[in-house]
């Protein structure tokens, strides 16, 4: 008989998911889907709103991402007020890079701490008692205390700038309302209050170290697992470096070709498209040229690392050549391959945070510059799960008239689907029983991408999500809820 | 900056709300109250929902409280009581009960606080700021309580 499974909710996610599998009547996959059933539309709502209120406003997207949202939305809205990246002042720049590093540095460092952690450390089939934080903390205290140490070190380098946690406010249109004191400085540096930032280098290459010998130890499983071909897409600098903050837009074939060739970001509508489907309220953004089947990328650590031709700090730069040459590929398209990117960008954060905290010019004065007024303003900066766009046009009253997100997340969608499809034909079809251990396979999937489905669909409210089996009648047969 | 206390109280209230859902931020408006009350006495953090690394924090203090919105109907419009480390998980990353909270800085940071929840029976969970009659009561109630009875106890064990 044909059965349909759900998983519902998709769990160590942030945001609410829901996974169909459609077996056939010899239990083997017909198909899958991955769902994003959750919608807000922040799009039309910021609609009306004059333009100085972006940047603010959409931080309220999530309270996982809000410092992302928040600086590409000040990205966009400098242009409004006629300032370009390059024209913005070299302190208000690198306050801003400050407080990004902080946010990716935290960001990953949740991700890899307390969300994928137990499914490397236990095991993908572990019992579900084991598969979370808390079975970390007690069979790995020193990772645990190192993890919950590096997030809340980059959530005081966020607070130090924009005065909280979550929320905070730094970006004004044009620059930053603040600038670092020296005192604010010292408590990164000095050590006294919190380990300062040369024992988050040290802990941060400790943790590369750490999946360099995961690797070595479960090679074909990082290989294997939900592998699929497809293109990358991330920012880089005009040298073809990693750069987070400001770039140009780049991506690249299963193979390394060059399929986007380092435009700017303000050029993005030309490039990219968004297509939808019946089955879910998440986009598929897609390179045009290419087209909607072949034409979406992956984006995030792994992208960046596909994309990137080096990193501009030193020992992530090590750590990055030692990811390639462990791969031996110009461009690496095995999903579990993102922990190991994802901790070489927090060093690289990490080694940026000390640069900037020895720049004096992070403590200047020169905080906002203003130009010729316009209509437009596109801000495109890699956040901690892949390139996000905010797109805002304006009234001659400074209304806000149009607002276009593509959302990191949203850009991974047909990705976490190939994902969740390998899982399906490589794990589930044609197995007599499902276990519980078959389908966190499904979610260590979807996990590898670290989505963020609030701000993907800019949803509210509570979020969990869901594994539903259906047979060939269409007759759900069996479902699993994560609820807590 | 003060992110890591070195001057710290004898008491730690946590705050769980959020005050722009209506009564959601009674836990929020208790610590409000009871920090102008109690002074020195108590240390107040404001959180949406607890975090992992919020057992840190906890590990620092002999007594904690967690203040909450209760959707439940209470007998007194508040209700205070003991919370025991345990390990409760929630699927997210970031909204984790007290007792886990507890559990881990037990299991991390060797601390075993006293520690209590508050809880305060909210009504209306809307879009927008203050909260409705009801709610405003049962604050009241439990602040009275808080101040007349819940603190000098503590003081008295100290």
């Amino acid at each position: 008989m044909n059965r349909k499974i759900t998983i519902d909710p998709v769990t160590r996610v942030e945001g609410h998911g829901r996974v169909t599998i459609h077996l056939d009547e010899y239990g083997q996959v017909k198909d899958s889907f991955f769902h994003i059933v959750e919608f807000r539309g922040f799009e039309r709502f910021i609609q009306g709103h004059p333009y100085w209120e972006a940047p603010v406003l959409v931080q309220r997207l999530c309270g996982i991402c809000p410092v992302s949202h928040h600086l590409a939305a000040a990205k966009a809205i400098d242009q409004i007020v006629g300032i370009d990246p390059k024209d913005l002042s070299p302190t208000a720049t690198k306050l801003r890079r400050l407080m990004h590093f902080g946010q990716v540095f935290q960001s990953h460092a949740l991700h890899f701490f307390y969300l994928a952690s137990p499914d490397l450390l236990f095991g993908v089939d572990a019992p579900v008692e084991k598969r979370n934080v808390v079975a970390v903390a007690v069979e790995n205290r020193e990772l645990a205390i190192k993890g919950i140490t590096m997030r809340k070190f980059g959530q005081e380098v966020i607070k130090a700038v924009a005065g909280k946690k979550i929320h905070g406010i730094l970006a004004v249109p044009g620059g930053v309302h603040k600038t670092l004191t020296e005192n604010e400085r010292e408590y990164f540096l000095d050590g006294k209050n919190i380990e300062n930032i040369d024992t988050m280098i040290e802990w941060s290459q400790a943790m590369v170290e750490f999946m360099k010998n995961y690797h070595e130890q479960h090679r074909k499983f990082l290989d294997d697992f939900a592998f699929f071909p497809s293109g990358h897409l991330g920012m880089v600098n005009k040298q073809g470096g990693l750069d987070l903050y400001d770039g140009l837009l780049r991506a690249v074939d299963s193979e390394g070709n060059r399929i986007l060739d380092d435009i700017s970001t303000d050029l993005y509508q030309d490039y990219f498209s968004e297509a939808v489907a019946q089955w879910s309220y998440m986009k598929f953004p897609y390179l045009k040229k290419v087209g909607r089947e072949n034409g979406w990328n992956r984006v995030g650590p792994l992208a960046r690392m596909n994309v990137c031709d080096f990193i501009t700090t030193p020992l992530a730069e090590k750590a990055r050549q030692e990811f390639i040459a462990f791969t031996g590929k110009r461009v690496n398209n095995s999903t579990m391959y993102s922990h190991w990117a994802r901790l070489i960008e927090v060093l690289h954060c990490a080694e940026e945070i000390k640069i900037l905290l020895h720049d004096p010019e992070l403590m200047g004065n020169d905080l906002v510059r203003k130009g010729t007024p316009r209509s437009k303003g596109i801000g495109i900066i890699e956040a901690p799960r892949g390139t996000l766009t905010h797109h805002y046009e304006v009234d001659e009253k400074g209304m806000i008239t149009k607002c276009n997100l593509i959302v990191s997340t949203t850009h991974n969608n047909d990705a976490m689907n190939a994902a969740v499809k390998w899982v399906a034909n490589n794990v589930i079809s044609r197995k007599g029983h499902i276990t519980d251990g078959m389908l966190n396979q499904v979610e260590v999937a979807i996990r590898a991408y670290d989505p963020c489905l609030s701000c993907a669909t800019q949803a509210m409210g509570k979020m969990p999500l869901k594994a539903e089996l259906y047979n060939y009648n269409g007759e759900l047969i069996d479902e699993k809820y994560k609820n807590g | 900056m003060k992110n890591i206390k070195t001057d710290k109280a004898d008491i730690l209230l946590i705050a769980i709300g959020n005050s722009g859902r209506r009564d959601d931020g009674l836990g929020w408006e208790f610590a409000d109250k009871v920090s102008r009350s109690c002074g020195s006495l108590i240390d107040c953090e404001y959180r949406y929902q607890l975090q992992i690394e919020d057992a840190v924090m906890v590990s620092r203090y002999d007594t904690v409280i967690f203040a909450d919105a209760s959707h439940t109907e209470l007998k007194e419009g508040f209700e205070v009581k003991p919370c025991l480390a345990a390990p409760h998980y929630f699927f997210s990353s970031h909204m984790q009960s007290p007792e886990t909270i507890l559990y881990l800085a037990r299991e991390l940071y060797n601390k075993t606080p006293e520690a209590y929840t508050m809880a305060i029976a909210g009504h209306d969970w809307g879009l927008g700021k203050g909260l409705g009659k009801d709610a405003e009561l049962n604050l009241q109630k439990a602040i009275s309580f808080f101040e007349k009875e819940f603190v000098p106890a503590v003081r008295k064990t100290a």
